[in-house]
């Protein structure tokens, strides 16, 4: 939790990113390019504020990086199955 | 390795995972991602190598279809629409079309336009206009998608129109069993005052509409979906239970990872779970939001 607390500003921007992402998905419903240009957006925002947050900590590798690209990979692979599902 | 070890490893910080879930490493999302992504093209194999096995249909009824248009206008202080046969079946005809013709647009690839339709079933309009769903498992959803969309919107709450049609028809667009909703709304020209044909007002939601002659061509005749339910196991159905499975995995995984690593006071080089916990928890609430069909 102190741990939480001290990273709050960061946090509270990553929030921000995604919610912004999740209310461009919804908001955007009827048009799908759009909406995959809104997922891609989130996910390429979400891993820059992983190498951002770990720069400005000190505490960036490149393993870091990697890790961050592949669950935005994933969450990326999982909207874009579904919207062009839909 | 015994199944308890396998566990343990796949999914608890352990010294034999390097104190981070297997199943978090980026090399094993990475197989994850390549597994969806396989999956979904077994799924399209799959639904166009036996389609009849596979095929899906939906449940919607056109009769619902104009209730719910009703009540859309209602709500915004207009008057509510009749429905009109022969706009029912200028309707069907376009649907009909669009999967004989394969294609998914107002304009059919030959440059038949919607309005050549209500002309060929004899109906004169003053005002005419089209909206088209697909792939929709039931008529609420295909009108609440509509009236997020302000050009379809903008036609459902148009006052100038006075009747309305909708045809329900199933097919294969593009090797893919489908469910087309056509809704034609319309104001006939002869119950209005004398305005010239050339004059009369058409409209789609995008693009704009020109007016052209109706041209009559022989329409190949498809099944026609009658308002009763039949089974609804679309990959789209597939591909969300499979992705919540994953993703309500992972969160289990990471919410493991961060109570153990907090407990333990493990030192260790990586990204932050509680974000990775953000992320997915947006992918997940937009799984559970997210629902098939088009509209144009």
């Amino acid at each position: 939790m102190r741990s939480f607390v001290k990273h709050l500003p960061h946090f509270l921007s990553l929030f921000g990113i995604l919610f912004a992402g999740f209310a461009g998905l919804i908001l955007f419903s009827y048009d799908k390019n759009f909406q995959l240009s809104i997922a891609v957006a989130a996910a390429a925002a979400y891993v820059a504020w992983g190498v951002v947050h770990h720069i400005l900590h000190k505490d960036f590798h490149f393993e870091i990086f990697l890790e961050y690209l592949a669950v935005a990979i994933l969450g990326l692979t999982i909207i874009f199955s579904l919207i062009i599902r839909s | 390795m015994s199944a308890l070890k396998l566990l343990v490893h796949l999914f608890i910080p352990h010294e034999s995972n390097n104190q981070k879930a297997r199943i978090l490493h980026p090399i094993s999302l990475g197989l994850i991602a390549m597994f969806l992504i396989g999956f979904q093209l077994i799924l399209s194999l799959g639904y166009a190598s036996f389609p009849k096995v596979l095929g899906y249909a939906a449940n919607i009824a056109p009769l619902e279809v104009i209730r719910l248009t009703n009540v859309q206008r209602e709500a915004n202080g207009l008057s509510p629409l009749t429905e009109n046969t022969i706009l029912d079946s200028a309707a069907i005809a376009k649907g009909n079309d669009m999967i004989a013709k394969g294609y998914w647009a107002h304009f059919a690839p030959d440059g038949t336009s919607p309005w050549s339709f209500f002309l060929s079933f004899g109906y004169k309009y003053q005002y005419a206009g089209e909206n088209l769903a697909r792939d929709f498992s039931d008529a609420a959803s295909a009108v609440n998608a509509w009236m997020a969309s302000p050009t379809h919107k903008e036609n459902i709450l148009n006052p100038h129109y006075k009747e309305v049609g909708i045809g329900v028809v199933e097919g294969s667009l593009a090797g893919a069993d489908t469910t087309i909703i056509v809704q034609f709304f319309g104001t006939a020209l002869s119950g209005a005052p004398s305005i010239p044909l050339a004059e009369a007002k058409e409209i789609a939601p995008s693009p704009a509409p020109v007016l052209t002659v109706a041209t009559s061509s022989p329409i190949p005749q498809t099944e026609v979906v009658p308002s009763i339910s039949k089974s609804v196991s679309s990959p789209f159905a597939f591909t969300k239970n499979l992705s919540l499975g994953i993703v309500g995995l992972l969160l289990l995984v990471l919410s493991i990872d961060l109570i153990v690593v907090r407990r333990r006071r493990i030192a260790r080089i990586g990204g932050r779970t509680l974000a990775h916990i953000a992320y997915l928890g947006m992918i997940l609430a937009v799984i559970l939001i997210l629902k098939a069909g088009q509209i144009i």
